[in-house]
């Protein structure tokens, strides 16, 4: 590719060292730690563009039906209560992006994992049950060279919601564990926080100009254009350099940087992958730490989602975060994704392992 | 799953003229006795691959038909991929509380199955030592209050620092809940807290018995005198009838009424059963209504919770809640729990279906 002819070339060196290093760190899964070889980004297979980064990430989102497989669950001795006999989940496989570090990204299997649990939901008389939320943890590091098995079973179809566990395994372990539940539209008590201000997308630095600042402009330029999700700090990224407030909130502008189908599990699902990315990064910049800070360790535990209204994310969507607690070596971010016109879409909360270790 | 509290959700599907006992029938069990959890024994899961044509649904059955080919092709290599084998998990089981409307309470079944975790990871080698961080919870059914509750628990991880558990909540091979609860290795690490917000001392509320004298609610009266936890709202309490406040805020003072052991984890048990009792409580008071409003139709979603520091469920604690939307039935309440000098505890999350109905 020609992604990898450029790294190796004159830029290989900025890039290893400055983005290797906070791509790896991004919403890492468990146990994505953390030494990038500084020739891995030669390794990479990069999409050439803005559009083919979306394409690429659609296509890792078109998982492959595999049938079904058979779970035996056999009681206690005597013990009719837990005889569960058998169930029959559906198998999906998929593929992974590829990590500077070689290691699944987080957000990359929670939306296949969202897809995989939408595909065995049936519209019931006609009506189709979107998704309403989603609790999963991160279990293990995925590997990104090894296709994922996306396990679902359907845990219940009721009057009016369906629910779904999925588990994601690779080499007989599970990576991530999820469930997630569907609902047919219903009406009810109605009310959001109102979106709070913040200035225009458009008049807030792209990241390729934020990057600008700190490495040679192609390189930020050939590297921003490669990423499926725009994302524009308002208070400015802290990717190189910390914050210059320690505020425990911050918000970000993103939205996918091409036009997605008009399937709302496809938007729900991007979302998902979008929200990983700065979930953290409130618990970051309260302590005055960037990505790039060489102490830092840090892996997504856990990710909780609720889908309030209807999910649109090649729109700009504001993403507003704040860490309500940091102790013991982990944070949690809560956020709140609203549309550009002020609807609240989704709410997140994620916990994650936090560490600043010396030498 | 019926949450919220326990006694006032039977102006729900249940009439409110049809329950007439005295109170006395409905005690409800002391919460330390019903944690109290006996061990039944192990199963077994294993996971096989089907033929591909078994009884797939419509959905998939296209998929499935084209995907044959691959599927038989990759029988053997799903067989491993899927962790095909035995796996063993371990069983407990513990009697429900009873309740006015017969059915569990689900912070019950929070509570037994953060026990039932906390058991296998306590006992494993690498697991002792470390505390419940987390739990995320989908509420599927609501339980009989009649019958015992078994939990199966499956490891799903035992790592460096981290043991993940997965537990199963059944009546009578019918799964009620699924909670997935993750134990740390104590830790040091970055630090800070949103300060608690302002609120008038507990002792200077008054509490729930008080505050419902003279009112003709006595199903709240009986089931909130006779609960394990004693509560006291700072913008007033919501079992008979609703406040002119329209506000998706509010705060509840909390505490066991009587004192418990040292035991960390029956702590966060017993503040994860007591965040179910008013975690959506925001969303009512947010839209006019209350427990008792004949035309409420409510039941728990799911449940999140990340336990911060350790703290005391037999001391002082105001769950401070906030609901950020309703929407299509449902609303989402979001809570934080501090010790009375501010320390934060918890944060917790949960989704409910929230109806008016007629």
């Amino acid at each position: 590719m020609a992604a990898a002819g450029v790294a190796a070339g004159a830029l290989a060196n900025v890039l290893a060292n400055v983005l290797a290093n906070v791509l790896a760190k991004m919403g890492s899964g468990m146990g994505a730690i953390l030494s990038v070889p500084r020739d891995s980004l030669t390794l990479m297979r990069l999409p050439d563009s803005a559009a083919d980064s979306v394409a690429d990430l659609l296509d890792v989102l078109d998982l492959t039906c595999l049938g079904e497989a058979r779970i035996v669950v056999e009681g206690a001795p005597g013990d009719e209560e837990t005889d569960l006999g058998e169930s029959t989940p559906i198998v999906f496989v998929g593929r992974s992006q590829k990590q500077a570090h070689g290691r699944v990204f987080g957000g990359q299997v929670l939306a296949q994992s969202l897809v995989a649990a939408a595909r065995t939901v049936e519209p019931v008389d006609g009506v189709a049950r979107p998704i309403h939320s989603l609790h999963a943890y991160f279990v293990r590091g995925g590997d990104d060279n090894h296709p994922i098995r996306f396990v679902v079973e359907r845990v219940r179809d009721g009057a009016s919601f369906s629910t779904r566990r999925v588990q994601a395994v690779q080499y007989g372990q599970t990576i991530l564990s999820m469930g997630c539940s569907f609902q047919e539209p219903a009406d009810g008590m109605d009310h959001q926080d109102p979106m709070p201000p913040a200035p225009d997308p458009d008049d807030i630095p792209t990241l390729a100009e934020a990057l600008g600042e700190h490495l040679d402009p192609s390189a930020a330029q050939f590297f921003a254009a490669r990423r499926p999700i725009e994302l524009r700090h308002v208070e400015g990224n802290i990717y190189v350099k910390p914050g210059r407030q320690r505020a425990a909130r911050q918000s970000v502008w993103l939205k996918a940087r091409a036009e997605l189908p008009d399937d709302p599990v496809i938007h729900a699902a991007v979302l998902a992958y979008a929200s990983d990315y700065p979930m953290l990064e409130p618990v970051l910049r309260r302590h005055g730490v960037a990505w790039q800070d060489p102490r830092l360790r840090p892996a997504s535990l856990d990710h909780a989602m609720w889908f309030h209204r209807a999910p649109k994310a090649d729109d700009w969507v504001l993403y507003t975060m704040s860490s309500p607690s940091a102790s013991g070596g982990r944070g949690l971010g809560v956020g709140r994704m609203f549309s550009a016109d002020g609807a609240l879409m989704a709410s997140v909360a994620q916990e994650g392992m936090l560490r600043l270790k010396e030498g | 799953m019926r949450s919220g509290d326990p006694c006032a959700v039977v102006s729900g599907r249940h009439t409110l003229g049809v329950v007439t006992d005295t109170p006395a029938a409905y005690a409800v069990s002391d919460l330390l006795d019903i944690l109290d959890l006996r061990e039944v024994g192990t199963v077994h899961t294993g996971w096989a691959v089907a033929s591909p044509s078994e009884s797939p649904t419509a959905a998939v059955t296209a998929d499935i038909a084209t995907a044959t080919a691959t599927a038989t092709a990759a029988v053997a290599d799903l067989a491993v991929e899927v962790g095909a084998g035995s796996r063993v998990a371990r069983v407990f089981a513990g009697p429900s509380q009873k309740q006015r409307y017969q059915r569990t309470f689900g912070g019950q079944l929070l509570a037994q199955a953060i026990i039932a975790a906390g058991r296998t990871v306590a006992a494993d080698p690498a697991g002792a030592g470390r505390p419940l961080h987390s739990t995320h919870t989908t509420f599927l059914v609501s339980g009989a209050d009649a019958d015992e509750v078994h939990y199966v628990v499956e490891p799903l991880s035992d790592g460096r620092s981290f043991s993940t558990r997965r537990v199963s909540a059944l009546q009578h091979g019918t799964l009620l809940a699924i909670v997935t609860a993750s134990f740390q290795e104590a830790s040091p690490g970055l630090d800070h807290a949103e300060p608690m917000p302002a609120a008038p001392s507990a002792e200077s509320l008054p509490n729930v018995a008080e505050a419902l004298a003279g009112v003709p609610e006595p199903y709240a009266v009986v089931c909130i005198l006779d609960g394990p936890i004693e509560l006291r709202h700072v913008e007033g309490h919501l079992y008979a009838g609703a406040r002119p406040d329209h506000v998706a805020r509010q705060g509840v003072w909390l505490r066991s009424r009587r004192p418990m052991p040292d035991d960390p984890i029956i702590h966060a048990a017993f503040l994860a059963y007591a965040s179910d009792y008013s975690i959506l409580e925001s969303v009512l008071r947010r839209h006019g209504t209350a427990w008792s409003d004949p035309r409420l139709r409510q039941a728990s979603l799911d449940h999140a919770m990340w336990f911060h520091r350790p703290g005391r469920a037999d001391e002082w604690v105001l769950h401070a809640g906030h609901s950020p939307s309703a929407s299509g039935g449902r609303g989402l309440g979001l809570g934080r729990m501090y010790a009375a000098d501010g320390t934060l505890l918890a944060s917790i999350a949960q989704e409910g279906m929230l109806r008016l109905k007629g």
